[in-house]
């Protein structure tokens, strides 16, 4: 695939990490795309069409579902600071879940992630096979407006019933914010130097 | 020849379906939880759980907050244990950094997390048996939980909301240390006395509460066998905590993927395999016994040293994606952050405890008796603000 992100190539010249020896097996074994490994986190990357049986059989050694979610990669943005390059920036959705191993005392545990369209942001839903998935699906449709193919109950999970938007888009704008623009930059106040007496409360004591 | 007491005698008794409203105003829910439960009879045919009245956007507003002001978010995801939402994201935000922090500002983070298991689970220690109809237990219980309270309050200023955890350290009241200069910003004076003297008290409050509940009939009748969640269900519904090791799966994540210091602390991973709203119960109760031993110890260990580590003025993590996580008292308590290298993270999730073990319900629920609807809710120890964020 072409618009995915940043996958680390299996380099024969450097030694991998133990984390990242992992994350190749588990490639490997999935037939997933490919893998990411940065601070200590685990991404596998999968194609749209295998999420389901990827996730499925991920789950023989990962047993925990622990979280569903996703994340709206936008050139754009009405809250926040934005993406550090939008020029180069492929405008996606990543829907991203994330198992962890429960059995063996390890800590190993990985976040899957698919690629979605933009303009038409559908995927299978897990639902079929892992039921906790539900309420993460809704929570994904209301907030993203992806679509769960599969998911027949996706009504909305937080917002109320005639709420209008998908609020964590980053088109979506936070209209506290608005309203009334929030002075975070300027309320970074300078820290005294470690070596200067504290100015405010050093006459305390 | 069929023995009369085998002789099944089968009528169908026609009850129409009934659909009642619970919530989301109701002793139970612990909150604003709101179940629309249709009855066949007494059972429970299906329910339909509806959240989001405490929906407050955290998500949302973390992408406008620099990493140092998001730290008064988490404080109020789940009230119950306050501290120990800040740590999962204090070690994001430090891993995308970079920061090494100070051994003493470690182990201060492991003693108040652990304070916060204490009072949480005493929380639930004194409400439960009160869904269950027994009030005495609350007053007992409570009134521990304020000593734990005042502990926490004395160090960071806060009860429910200590936001003492900074990027790189911590940060106690100015003048709560002893009085010299070089100390004027560390734990009070008498703390650990006072810690280890409230340590006794929750080992003895453990040990009446075994004599008042544990080991009453009632109790057991209401909730032994009732709620059964097996273990492959547990874990197909995202549970963790003692609900998950309620069903026998031992899995710990101050074990399993240890941060802090909990590597250098030898404790018991609780566990139990029935799997029922009484297990629940237990595992919780033996887990404030763990968790004083693990204060104890870190008391022991804790060394002298400073409390903050050198960070930037302004904190602008590099670009890069983290999940962080941590074993609260309701369970794993993770952050998964994504930051492009601003001030401000790109993507915050949250994936907070309550929420996950929650959506077990729509299982866990049908064919089960209306009464046992309170055991059974109360026994999965939720917080509407941690399953709302």
């Amino acid at each position: 695939m072409t618009d995915q992100p940043t996958t680390a190539e299996a380099d024969e010249s450097t030694e991998l990490s133990a984390l990242e020896q992992y994350a190749s097996d588990l490639t490997d074994r999935l037939g997933a795309t490919g893998y990411d490994v940065e601070f200590d986190t685990v991404r596998v990357f999968v194609e749209l069409d295998k999420w389901v049986e990827t996730i499925v059989a991920a789950r023989e050694d990962l047993e925990l579902f622990s979280w569903l979610s996703a994340i709206d990669w936008s050139k754009t943005t009405e809250v926040g600071e934005g993406v550090a390059d939008p020029d180069s920036l492929v405008e996606r959705f990543e829907v991203l879940c994330r198992l962890s191993s429960v059995r063996e005392h390890n800590a190993d545990a990985a976040i899957f992630v698919a690629v979605l369209d933009r303009s038409e942001p559908s995927i299978a839903s897990l639902t079929e096979f892992i039921g906790g998935a539900a309420w993460h699906e809704r929570e994904a449709h209301e907030m993203f407006g992806i679509d769960f193919v599969g998911n027949d109950n996706l009504i909305p999970l937080y917002l109320p019933d005639a709420f209008v938007g998908n609020p964590l888009l980053k088109s979506y704008p936070l209209i506290a914010r608005e309203v009334k623009p929030w002075p975070g930059d300027v309320d970074v106040e300078p820290m005294p130097e470690p070596d200067q007496e504290p100015a405010a409360d050093g006459g305390a004591s | 020849m069929m023995h009369r007491s085998e002789v099944a005698v089968s009528v169908e008794l026609q009850t129409p379906d009934m659909t009642i409203n619970i919530g989301p105003q109701h002793p139970s829910t612990h909150g604003v939880l709101r179940l629309i439960a249709n009855l066949d009879g007494e059972r429970i045919r299906d329910v339909e759980p509806v959240i989001g009245y405490m929906h407050r956007g955290y998500e949302k507003l973390s992408e406008v907050r620099t990493y140092a002001q998001i730290t008064a978010l988490v404080n109020r995801i789940d009230w119950v244990s306050g501290f120990a939402n800040e740590v999962p994201f204090i070690l994001g935000v430090e891993k995308l950094l970079g920061i090494e922090v100070p051994e003493r500002a470690q182990w201060i983070r492991l003693i108040l997390s652990e304070l916060a298991r204490i009072s949480s689970h005493l929380v639930f220690m004194s409400s439960y048996p009160l869904e269950l109809g027994a009030t005495t237990p609350l007053m007992h219980t409570l009134r521990e939980r304020e000593y734990v309270l005042e502990l926490i309050e004395s160090v960071t200023g806060g009860r429910f909301h200590p936001n003492f955890t900074r990027v790189g350290g911590v940060k106690p009241n100015y003048g709560g240390g002893s009085q010299t200069k070089k100390q004027s910003m560390d734990l009070p004076a008498g703390f650990f006395k006072q810690t280890l003297e409230t340590m006794d008290r929750v080992d003895q409050i453990c040990d009446d509460l075994d004599t008042l509940v544990t080991g009453n009939e009632v109790i057991m009748m209401r909730t032994q066998g009732v709620g059964v969640i097996p273990a492959d269900k547990a874990l197909e519904y995202g549970l963790t905590g003692p609900n998950l090791r309620a069903s026998g799966v031992d899995y710990d994540l101050r074990r399993d993927d240890p941060y802090l210091t909990y590597d250098q602390i030898d404790f018991n991973v609780v566990t139990r395999d029935t799997g029922d709203c009484y297990a629940r119960y237990v595992v919780r109760q033996d887990e404030i016994r763990e968790s004083a031993n693990i204060i104890r110890q870190a008391i022991d260990m804790i060394p002298a040293g400073p409390l903050m580590a050198k960070v930037p003025r302004v904190l602008k993590a590099p670009p890069g994606q983290v999940y962080t996580r941590a074993e609260n008292p309701k369970g794993e308590f993770g952050y998964y952050l994504v930051s492009e290298g601003g001030k401000m993270p790109y993507r915050l999730k949250i994936r907070s405890t309550s929420f996950s073990n929650l959506t077990i319900l729509p299982w866990i629920l049908p064919g089960q008796l209306v009464p046992d609807l309170v055991a059974i809710l109360g026994s999965l120890d939720f917080v509407l603000g941690d399953v709302d964020r």
